[in-house]
C-alpha cells in the first residue's frame, strides 16, 4: 500500500475548511454561564482589599447597576472554604497559584474569577472590581535579576540551574592560538495560534470534573486538576476540542484557564465557559523566554574548536513553569553540531515579575542556537576562515561525542547538507557577487547578503525524559473491522492524525480510510505523553505502529486471520474476534532503543535518541537609509529521517520558518512595568504573507532505525535556523556585527549610526 | 472576550433624517460608517456612544461625480476598495487611489469608506488599548483619565492622526462638505485638523460628512510615501503628502507652488511650509528636494506614543520626503 512518504490529504482537513470541525467556542450546553478573570493591576504587591462596586450615578452609555448576588465569584479563599486541594498549577514546582493570595508577582495575575449568564453584563461587572494593593518593588530583566537588585523569588531569584562539563576547560585556554569571546540575546516571543485560549467545564462533588478545552496536553491538564480539586484521577475528565494551533502556547496554560472554569462551575453548580480574547491572550498567556548568552571559545590556526565555554541565561517571569525543562534543551543544544573536546555550559533560569514564560516550539534552542551560531562567524573571522571553513573543520561525524558526551551513532552528514544548501542557494556565486556589488566605488543604498547556519535538534524528551513518561498508545478494532488509534497526542494543525493514520495503515497493509484517531479524552485513551518536543512522530508514531500490529498478532494468534491476507480477510477477521472473544484491543508502551544512557545529575550522556540535522541558507537585503532589512530568499536543507508525509513536514518547515522571521526582525514585546504594551495584532508585528520570502525547502532522508517508518522529529527545528542564519546574512550586507533579536530598524540604525 | 456594549442602531434613508436623528439625541449619538474605526474602538471603551447612526444607506454619500476637468466629488461612504479601483480617480487622481491602497488590508478597505478615513479617531500607544489595560494605568488624558502618558504635566493630548488620506488632502487643497439641521459649509481641509489629540477635528459632533471635493488637476501633481512595519496591515507611523505645481511659460522649469503634509506624527497633519520655501521659484531638482527633505526633517518631532522609536521615525522623515518628492521628478 506504501502511504508513507506520498502526500496524503488531512484527516480532519475537510471538517475544518467547511467548518464543521467543533472549537471548544462552538460548543455549548444548557444553563452554561461565561466565566472572566480579574487580573492584577501591578507586577508586584500585596493584595490589600477587594471591592465589588457600581457604576457611578452619573455614567451614561451602556453603564447600569451590576447585580452582584446574581454573580458566581471566586477568590483564592473559595479554595481553602470549598476545601478542594491545592491552589497551584501542579507542574514543576508547583509555585504558581490559580488565583494570587495575599500577593501578586506579575501584572497579569488571576485574582478574582466572575461568572454570569449574560457575558454583556460580565464584561461590565469585570470593569467594576476594584482591587487595592500595597506595592513592592518589582524586576523586569534577567538583568536586574541576576544581579538580585531584588529578591523577588526564593532566596536567589533561581529556578534552576544546570552544569554541563565535557574535559576541563581550564586547562585549554592557555594552550590556545585565539580565544573569541561574545555575548547574544534574544526577545520574547508570543505563540499567536490562531485560536486562543478556551475551556468549558462541568465540575460538582458527584461527578467530579471534566473539561473541555483548545490544548496540546490532555493529561497535563487532567494532573493538574488532581490537584487542585483534591480528587482522584477517575473523577477528572479531560476532553480536547479542536485546536487551532499551540506553538507550546497551549502545553502549560490550559492547566489554568481549565482550573478556574472548573472552580467557577463546582462554585456556581453550572457549566462554565472561558475563552480568551485576543487582547487577553497576548497580554497574559506564556511567551518564549528572552535569553542571554555568553561565549567563549578556544581555537587553534588551524581552525580546530578546543574548547567552547557558554553561559546561558533565560527570563522564566514570575514563576516557574516549564522553564527547568526550556532551560534544560537550551542547555544540550549550545554547543551545536560541531565536536569539541572540551566544554562548559553553565545555564540558569531566573525569575523576573514579568507574566510567566513558558513553551514555545524550539523550546529554549533557538536561543542558544541564536547565540552559538552568530558566535561562530566571528570565531571564523577571527581566525581567518570563511564561516563554511570553520564550520566544516569542526562538524560532528558518526563516533564523535557532543558537549554532553552523547556519542553519535547515525550517519551525520553535515559537510552534505551544506553542499547541498550552498548549491540550491548559488552561496559562492551570490558572496561573490555581493561583496563586489557592496564594495564598489557607487554601491547601491540597498546591500544584499547571504548567511547560513547550522544546526542540530534533538526530538523527543530529554535524556530520561521518555523513561519517566511511560507513553502508552492503543489500537481497538470495531465490529465492522475499522480501527481506532487511542492515544492522547493531540491535532493541533501539525497533522497528528493524519501521519497516525498513514504509519498505522502501513504497518498492517491497509487502506488510510480504515483508519481513524480517536477524539483525545482521558478517559478513554491511554497517555501517549504531552504533544510537544518533536515527539509525537517518532515516540507515539512508533508506538502507534506497534499498537496496530499488536492487533494482527493477536488475530493472528487466534487462528482467525492468516499470514497472507487481504483487506476484506481483516476487516472480517476482526468481526469474527469480537463476536467469539468480546473487544479487540492491543496497547503499547513506550521502550527505550538499546544502549540510551542518561546521567541526570550531572547531565551526561544520550540527551536524544535521535536528532534532526541541518543547514539553512538566508539571503537578504539591508536598506542602508530606512535600516530595514528583508528576507529575500531562503533555502533549508535537512535530514529528519524518513519523511511520512512530504506536504505537512514542508509545512511544518515553512511555517516554523516564517516564525523564526518574525522572531528575527518583526515581533518585539515591549513592555512597561511587566505588562505587554503591545498586545494587539496591530502593534504586535507579525510578518504577513507580504514579508516572507519564498522558502525552499529539501529534505535528504536517513531512516532512523528506531523510528516509525524511519522518521525523526520534526516540529521545533525549524525555528532553530533562520535567525542566526539571517543576522549572519545581515553582517555580510553591512559588515556590522549585530547580536541581538529582535533585530528592528531603530536597533539597526543605532548601532549603524553610532558606530560613526 | 472583548464585546460591544449595547447600543440603539439606526438607518436613517436620508441626510435630512440622518443629522435630524443625531440632533435630537444629542452627544450621545454617533456617526458610524464601515464601523473599522468605531466598533473596534467600542469594545474597548474608547468610545462608548448609545446610539449609533449607520451613513451607509444614505444615496447622496455614495456616489463619485466629475473627473480630473471639473473636479471631482466623492461622497463620504465610498469604499475605500471602491476608491482604489475608480477608473477616474485612478486616471486623474493617482495619488487618492494609491494612498486609499496603503490602507490596512482589502478586507477593511471593503468595509472601511473614504469619510470614516477622514475621520479617524487620534491614536496612541496609551490609548488603543483595552479597558482593564487602560484602568491599570489609571486612564489617560483622552478617555477618562487625568495625565498625558506620552508628555505627563502636559496640558494637551498627544494621540496621533493616523489616516493615510488625510495628509493627501490637505497637500492637494480637497474641500470637505458637512451638513447638520443647522445647515450646511464647506470646510478646507487644511484647516479642518486641530493640533489637539482629543479634540482633533473643526467638526461639530452633531455635523455629517457628505462629501469631499477635489480640485481640478491643473498641472499639479502629488505623490504620498508611507512608512509602517510591514507589508499590510499597519496605520501609518509617518506619512509624507508632496503636492507641487510647475510654472507655465517661461516658468515652466521652475516650482510654482508646492506643499508637503507630514502624517501620523502629530495629532494633526503637519504642513511643513519651510519645505515647500525651499522649492517654491526653484528649479524642481536633487538639490532643491534635498533641501525641502531636510526642513521636514527639522520639522518632524514625533512622540513616542506609536510603533517605531520617535527618533527613527524622525530620520525616517527626511528620507521618506526625498522619496515622495522624487516620485515626482
Ligand atoms: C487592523 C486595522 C488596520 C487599519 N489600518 C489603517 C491604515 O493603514 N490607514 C488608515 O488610514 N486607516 C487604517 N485603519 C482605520 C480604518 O479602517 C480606516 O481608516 C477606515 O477608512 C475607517 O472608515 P470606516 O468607514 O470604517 O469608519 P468608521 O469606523 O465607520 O468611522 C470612523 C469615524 O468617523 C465617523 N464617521 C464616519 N462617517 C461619517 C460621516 N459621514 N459623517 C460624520 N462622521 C462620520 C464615525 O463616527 C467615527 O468617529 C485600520 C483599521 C484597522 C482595524
Amino acid at each position: 500500500m506504501n502511504l508513507v512518504g506520498k502526500p496524503i490529504p488531512r484527516k480532519e482537513g475537510r471538517k475544518k475548511v467547511t467548518g464543521q470541525a467543533l472549537y471548544v467556542d462552538d460548543l455549548s450546553f444548557p444553563g452554561m454561564l461565561h466565566g472572566v478573570t480579574v487580573r492584577s493591576s501591578v507586577p508586584r504587591g500585596r493584595i490589600k482589599n477587594i471591592s465589588f462596586d457600581q457604576p457611578p450615578a452619573t455614567a451614561g452609555g451602556s453603564d447600569r447597576n451590576i447585580p452582584w448576588n446574581e454573580f458566581t465569584i471566586v477568590t483564592a479563599k473559595d479554595i481553602r472554604d470549598l476545601k478542594l486541594g491545592e491552589n497551584y498549577v501542579a507542574l514543576i514546582l508547583n509555585d504558581q497559584p490559580y488565583l494570587a493570595d495575599e500577593v501578586v508577582n506579575h501584572p497579569e495575575e488571576a485574582i478574582v474569577l466572575l461568572a454570569h449568564p449574560d457575558k454583556y453584563l460580565l464584561e461590565e461587572a469585570r470593569r467594576h472590581v476594584s482591587i487595592e494593593y500595597e506595592e513592592l518593588p518589582a524586576i523586569f530583566s534577567l538583568h536586574d535579576s541576576l544581579a538580585q537588585k531584588e529578591i523577588i523569588w526564593g532566596d536567589d531569584n533561581v529556578f534552576k540551574k544546570f552544569l554541563v562539563d565535557k574535559g576541563n576547560v581550564d586547562d585549554v585556554w592557555a594552550k590556545a592560538d585565539f580565544i573569541v569571546e561574545g555575548e547574544y540575546e534574544t526577545g520574547a516571543q508570543e505563540q499567536l495560534y490562531i485560536e486562543n485560549n478556551g475551556a468549558i467545564a462541568l465540575a460538582n462533588p458527584n461527578d467530579g470534573v471534566t473539561v473541555w478545552g483548545s490544548m496540546q496536553c490532555p493529561y497535563y491538564v487532567h494532573k493538574a486538576l488532581i490537584k487542585l480539586f483534591g480528587l482522584p484521577e477517575e473523577k477528572i475528565r479531560v476532553i480536547q476540542t479542536e485546536t487551532g494551533g499551540g506553538f507550546g502556547g497551549k502545553e502549560e496554560y490550559p492547566s489554568m484557564i481549565a482550573g478556574h472554569a472548573a472552580l467557577l462551575a463546582w462554585k456556581s453548580g453550572l457549566p462554565v465557559k472561558m475563552i480568551y480574547d485576543r487582547a487577553e491572550d497576548m497580554v497574559a498567556t506564556t511567551k518564549r523566554h528572552p535569553s542571554r548568552t555568553l561565549h567563549k571559545t578556544a581555537v587553534n590556526k588551524d581552525g580546530k574548536l578546543l574548547a567552547m565555554e557558554i553561559d546561558f541565561v533565560i527570563d522564566g517571569g514570575a514563576y516557574c513553569t516549564l522553564s527547568p525543562v526550556v532551560l534544560s534543551r537550551g542547555t544540550i543544544h549550545a554547543a551545536g553540531p560541531y565536536f569539541c573536546p572540551d566544554v562548559r555550559i553553565k545555564s540558569t533560569a531566573v525569575a523576573t515579575n514579568l507574566p510567566p514564560h513558558g513553551a514555545f516550539r524550539g523550546f529554549g534552542a533557538p536561543q542558544s542556537i541564536f547565540a552559538l551560531e552568530r558566535h561562530l562567524d566571528k570565531v571564523a573571522k577571527t581566525v581567518g576562515l570563511t564561516p563554511e571553513e570553520f564550520r566544516r573543520r569542526n562538524f560532528i561525524h558518526e563516533g564523535e561525542t557532543t558537549a554532553t558526551n552523547q556519542t553519535i551513532r547515525e550517519k551525520v552528514d553535515m559537510d552534505g547538507l551544506l553542499n547541498r544548501a550552498f548549491e540550491l542557494s548559488d552561496y559562492h556565486a551570490k558572496r561573490e557577487r555581493f561583496a563586489r556589488e557592496n564594495g564598489s566605488d557607487r554601491p547601491s543604498r540597498i546591500r544584499k547578503g547571504i548567511g547560513f547556519a547550522s544546526f542540530m535538534h534533538g526530538a523527543g524528551f530529554t535524556g530520561s525524559g521518555e523513561v519517566y513518561l511511560q507513553s502508552v498508545v492503543g489500537a481497538e478494532a470495531t465490529p465492522e473491522g475499522l480501527i481506532r488509534i487511542l492515544a492522547a497526542s493531540t491535532e493541533i494543525g501539525q497533522g497528528t492524525n493524519t501521519i497516525f493514520a498513514q504509519i498505522a495503515a502501513d504497518a498492517l497493509g491497509l487502506g488510510y480510510d480504515l483508519f481513524e484517531v480517536a477524539q483525545p479524552d482521558t478517559a478513554q485513551v491511554p497517555n501517549s505523553g504531552p504533544t510537544v518536543a518533536s515527539r509525537t512522530c517518532m515516540i507515539v508514531g512508533k508506538l502507534v505502529e506497534s499498537a496496530v500490529v499488536g492487533l494482527k498478532q493477536t488475530l493472528l494468534g487466534s487462528g482467525l486471520l492468516k499470514d497472507q491476507y487481504t483487506q476484506a480477510e481483516f476487516q472480517r477477521a476482526c468481526g469474527d474476534y469480537i463476536e467469539k472473544f468480546g473487544r479487540l484491543q492491543s496497547f503499547s508502551k513506550y521502550q527505550p532503543p538499546p544502549n540510551i544512557l542518561w546521567d541526570d545529575e550531572k547531565y551526561q550522556g544520550d540527551a536524544y535518541g535521535a536528532f534532526a540535522w541541518a543547514v539553512y541558507v538566508a539571503e537578504v537585503s539591508v536598506d542602508l537609509l530606512t535600516y530595514e532589512a528583508h528576507v529575500d530568499d531562503f533555502v533549508a536543507v535537512q535530514e529528519v529521517g524518513r519523511v511520512i508525509n512530504p506536504v505537512l513536514a514542508a509545512g511544518q518547515i515553512e511555517g516554523g520558518i516564517a516564525q523564526a522571521i518574525g522572531m528575527t526582525l518583526y515581533e518585539n514585546v515591549v513592555w512597561e512595568n511587566g505588562r505587554m504594551k503591545n498586545g494587539q495584532m496591530t502593534n504586535y508585528i507579525m510578518p504577513t504573507a507580504a514579508d516572507i520570502p519564498p522558502i525552499r525547502v529539501y529534505f535528504e532522508e536517513n531512516p532512523y532505525a528506531y523510528g516509525p517508518d524511519g522518521a525523526k522529529g520534526i516540529g521545533e527545528l525549524p525555528m532553530d535556523g533562520p535567525a542566526p542564519a539571517i543576522l549572519n546574512a545581515i553582517e555580510n550586507a553591512t559588515g556590522e556585527s549585530f547580536n541581538q533579536i529582535p533585530l528592528m530598524p531603530e536597533k539597526m540604525m543605532e548601532d549603524l549610526v553610532g558606530q560613526g | 472576550m472583548m464585546r460591544l456594549p449595547k447600543f440603539d442602531y439606526r438607518t436613517p434613508r436620508t441626510i435630512a433624517e440622518a443629522v435630524k436623528i443625531i440632533g435630537d439625541v444629542g452627544p450621545d449619538a454617533q456617526f458610524v460608517a464601515g464601523g473599522t474605526d468605531l466598533y473596534p474602538n467600542m469594545k474597548r471603551r474608547q468610545q462608548t456612544p448609545g446610539t449609533v447612526i449607520s451613513v451607509m444607506r444614505l444615496s447622496e454619500l455614495n456616489k463619485i461625480d466629475g473627473d480630473g476637468k471639473s473636479g471631482l466629488t466623492i461622497g463620504a461612504s465610498v469604499l475605500l476598495s471602491d476608491i482604489c479601483d475608480h477608473t477616474i480617480i485612478k486616471r486623474d487622481y493617482p495619488v487618492i487611489a494609491s494612498a486609499a491602497r496603503t490602507i490596512s488590508t482589502p478586507l477593511l478597505r471593503n468595509m472601511g469608506t473614504i469619510g470614516g478615513n477622514l475621520l479617524l479617531d487620534t491614536r496612541c500607544n496609551y490609548y488603543d488599548q483595552n479597558y482593564e489595560w487602560r484602568k491599570a494605568i489609571n486612564f489617560c488624558l483622552k478617555k477618562d483619565g487625568d495625565v498625558c502618558w506620552v508628555a505627563p504635566g502636559s496640558s494637551k493630548c498627544w494621540a496621533v492622526q493616523s489616516s493615510d488620506l488625510v495628509p493627501v488632502m490637505v497637500a492637494i487643497g480637497a474641500k470637505f462638505r458637512l451638513i447638520s439641521t443647522l445647515g450646511e459649509r464647506m470646510i478646507d481641509a487644511a484647516g479642518f485638523y486641530n493640533d489637539d489629540g482629543i479634540d482633533y477635528l473643526k467638526k461639530r459632533p452633531d455635523e455629517l460628512l457628505a462629501d469631499i471635493h477635489l480640485p481640478p488637476t491643473d498641472g499639479w501633481r502629488a505623490s504620498y510615501q508611507k512608512l509602517r512595519r510591514r507589508g499590510a496591515f499597519d496605520f501609518p507611523v509617518l506619512g509624507v503628502a508632496a503636492w507641487i505645481r510647475c510654472g507655465t511659460g517661461s516658468g515652466s522649469d521652475r516650482v510654482a507652488d508646492a506643499k508637503i503634509v507630514l502624517g501620523a506624527i502629530a495629532p494633526s497633519p503637519l504642513d511643513v511650509s519651510e519645505a515647500a520655501r525651499e522649492l517654491i521659484g526653484q528649479p524642481f531638482d536633487a538639490e532643491h528636494i534635498h533641501a525641502a527633505a531636510e526642513a521636514c526633517y527639522v520639522k518632524a518631532r514625533p512622540l513616542d506614543n506609536t510603533d517605531f522609536v520617535m527618533n527613527w521615525r524622525k530620520q525616517m522623515a527626511r528620507e521618506y520626503t526625498l522619496r515622495a518628492l522624487q516620485e515626482l521628478l
